[in-house]
């Protein structure tokens, strides 16, 4: 029954190529036209010379940094947020009130304090990817049965060897969750992030305001389409990383 | 199957009186009679469009029986001609740029029926840049609104008056917003901009205007006011009556301009002494320069943006002066 996947993807390129031919769709590019784009941003580039995988390297470039700095900061904030009462007390209601700042929000202030490099960029994926890691690690932690911690402890374990032993692995299929969403909200907010500035010229969402800007539409959607591809290949990513480091389950 | 000649249903007759009704009560869709409702799209802020907000503020729009209707406040001019796209503007201002790309690319049926302003951008680099001349910026960073915007044909312009090519500047695009932040950081060494941004970056000490750009290109085209094709066809006495009332609004800016720098501050929120600096780099006038369009067109052509065999005969499709008083092109 795998096959059955294909058929809702293709069945909404058949409808959408059936629309677009009918002309029912006014000024939207076809798939064909689509595909079209893809070819022409991959050989020729959008502006010229500015090629679609060097759209594609610094896209991914600034996210695995915003990624990589709210793995490294969200997991412990998280793990003792979910450990100590007095830290979520502490945290919690910063978390709640910046959480639902539109990533898009902090842009002016972005530039302000990273500039209009790779860092700003960075800063914005950041904010998506943080806050979804910090509230699934909490809840990770807190859902591990009291018993095991209080069994560990009998048989003699510290709070290190239980924080290391007990309350990470257990929490590990909620961090993992938490990765997912963080992965994929970071990676939406790409346009976002790359729409205001972008100094070195490449970035998929800085070459769709292009593309948009001088009315290219089929650039535009192919532009969506490598997104879309590439986010649901690091969705997928993650879900092997997931079958294997939690096979014990 | 067979049809009962002569039955309505019930449903198909509630249709039917709702449509007679609509044509008595809105006789400009589909009757005979043009209508006087305008849905005008127009841009935030944009000093250059000053002439709207003087033709709305000062009545010329009801002068002529019209009923003016905001369509749209935009952020960007590529955004409005989503708008005309979509079939929710009637007419509006906007900058060459997007009327001519949109319209090239067939996304949005559009005519050019007067001018709003010619130059009005400059040419910006930062403090501590020494730079006599544009020749200062071998190597530099500079930053455009965006490609093949008018700005950067205005750059690329500059740049080989002044014998260097395109590649011995790093070209980046930027919101102009944030081509100041940029600028003051030094992250680029120059911009070119619409105003009041130049103006805005030499009152905040951010920079200094290396070159106005009526300099590097004369009568260079800027704003425009366009119309959708098909409103045009059906009521070409409304767009009459827009473009006398924006010649009028136009002719008042020319001759008060104190007043006129007093409304460019209300409409664009801009402190006066970036208003008054503005005012004085923008050249208020309503006939549209058709061979500076044709070679903006000329450029965008050349550089693959667009696909025209005859930039020459899509110029003087795109353009439209016969509402313009004074001879023609």
């Amino acid at each position: 029954m795998r096959k059955w996947r294909y058929i809702s993807p293709l069945a909404a390129i058949g409808l959408w190529q059936l629309l677009c031919s009918a002309g029912a769709l006014k000024g939207t590019p076809s798939p064909v036209q689509v595909v079209q784009g893809l070819y022409e941003l991959t050989v020729t580039g959008l502006p010229p010379g500015y090629r679609l995988f060097g759209h594609l390297f610094a896209s991914l470039e600034r996210f695995l940094l915003g990624f990589a700095i709210a793995l490294a900061l969200a997991v412990p904030i998280g793990v003792l947020m979910g450990w100590s009462t007095i830290f979520d007390n502490f945290l919690d209601p910063l978390v709640e009130v910046v959480r639902p700042v539109p990533p898009l929000a902090w842009l002016p202030l972005a530039v302000l304090w990273f500039g209009i490099g790779t860092l700003s960029g960075s800063f914005i994926i950041f904010l998506g990817c943080f806050f979804p890691i910090v509230l699934n690690t909490v809840s990770g932690v807190k859902s591990v049965d009291a018993n095991m911690v209080e069994a560990a402890r009998t048989l003699g374990a510290r709070d290190r060897t239980i924080l290391a032993r007990v309350m990470v692995p257990g929490a590990l299929p909620s961090i993992i969750t938490g990765l997912r969403i963080g992965v994929g909200i970071g990676w939406m907010t790409l346009v976002a992030a790359e729409m205001i500035s972008v100094q070195s010229g490449y970035g998929l969402g800085y070459m769709i305001m292009l593309a948009r800007d001088v009315a290219r539409y089929n650039l535009v959607v192919a532009g969506m389409v490598v997104i879309g591809l590439v986010g649901f290949l690091m969705d997928r990513i993650i879900k092997a990383v997931e079958k294997r480091v939690l096979k014990w389950r | 199957m067979t049809h009962r000649v002569g039955a309505i249903k019930p449903g198909a007759a509630n249709l039917l009186a709702i449509a007679v009704a609509a044509a008595i009560i809105f006789p400009g869709c589909g009757g005979t009679k043009q209508t006087r409702v305008v849905r005008v799209g127009y841009l935030r802020n944009d000093l250059h469009q000053l002439a709207y907000y003087v033709a709305r503020e000062k009545g010329f729009f009801e002068e002529q029986g019209l009923d003016v209707r905001e369509g749209g406040v935009f952020n960007a001019g590529p955004e409005e001609m989503s708008a005309f796209s979509a079939g929710d503007l009637d007419m509006g201002y906007v900058g060459t740029a997007p009327a001519v790309t949109f319209s090239a690319q067939d996304m949005a049926d559009i005519k050019i029926v007067a001018q709003s302003n010619q130059e009005g951008s400059a040419i910006v680099v930062r403090n501590g840049l020494e730079a006599e001349d544009i020749s200062a910026l071998k190597g530099r960073t500079v930053a455009v609104p965006g490609y093949s915007t008018v700005q950067d044909l205005l750059l690329r312009m500059a740049l080989e008056k002044a014998g260097l090519k395109p590649e011995d500047v790093n070209i980046i695009t930027l919101k102009p917003p944030e081509m100041i932040t940029a600028l003051s950081s030094s992250q680029v060494d120059g911009f070119v901009a619409w105003e009041p941004y130049p103006s805005q970056a030499a009152e905040q000490k951010a920079g200094r205007v290396l070159v106005d750009s009526g300099r590097t290109w004369p009568h260079h085209p800027c704003c425009m006011l366009v119309v959708d094709s098909g409103f045009l066809k059906k009521n070409p006495d409304a767009v009459r009556r827009m473009v006398a009332a924006h010649v009028k609004a136009t002719g008042y800016i020319r001759a008060n301009r104190l007043e006129a720098a007093d409304m460019a501050h209300l409409f664009t929120g801009q402190d006066r002494p970036v208003v008054n600096r503005a005012m004085k780099n923008i050249d208020f006038t309503y006939m549209p320069d058709i061979k500076g369009i044709r070679r903006y067109v000329e450029f965008l052509a050349g550089n693959g943006v667009i696909k025209s065999e005859d930039p020459g005969s899509f110029t003087r499709e795109l353009v439209d002066v016969e509402f313009l008083p004074g001879e023609g092109p």
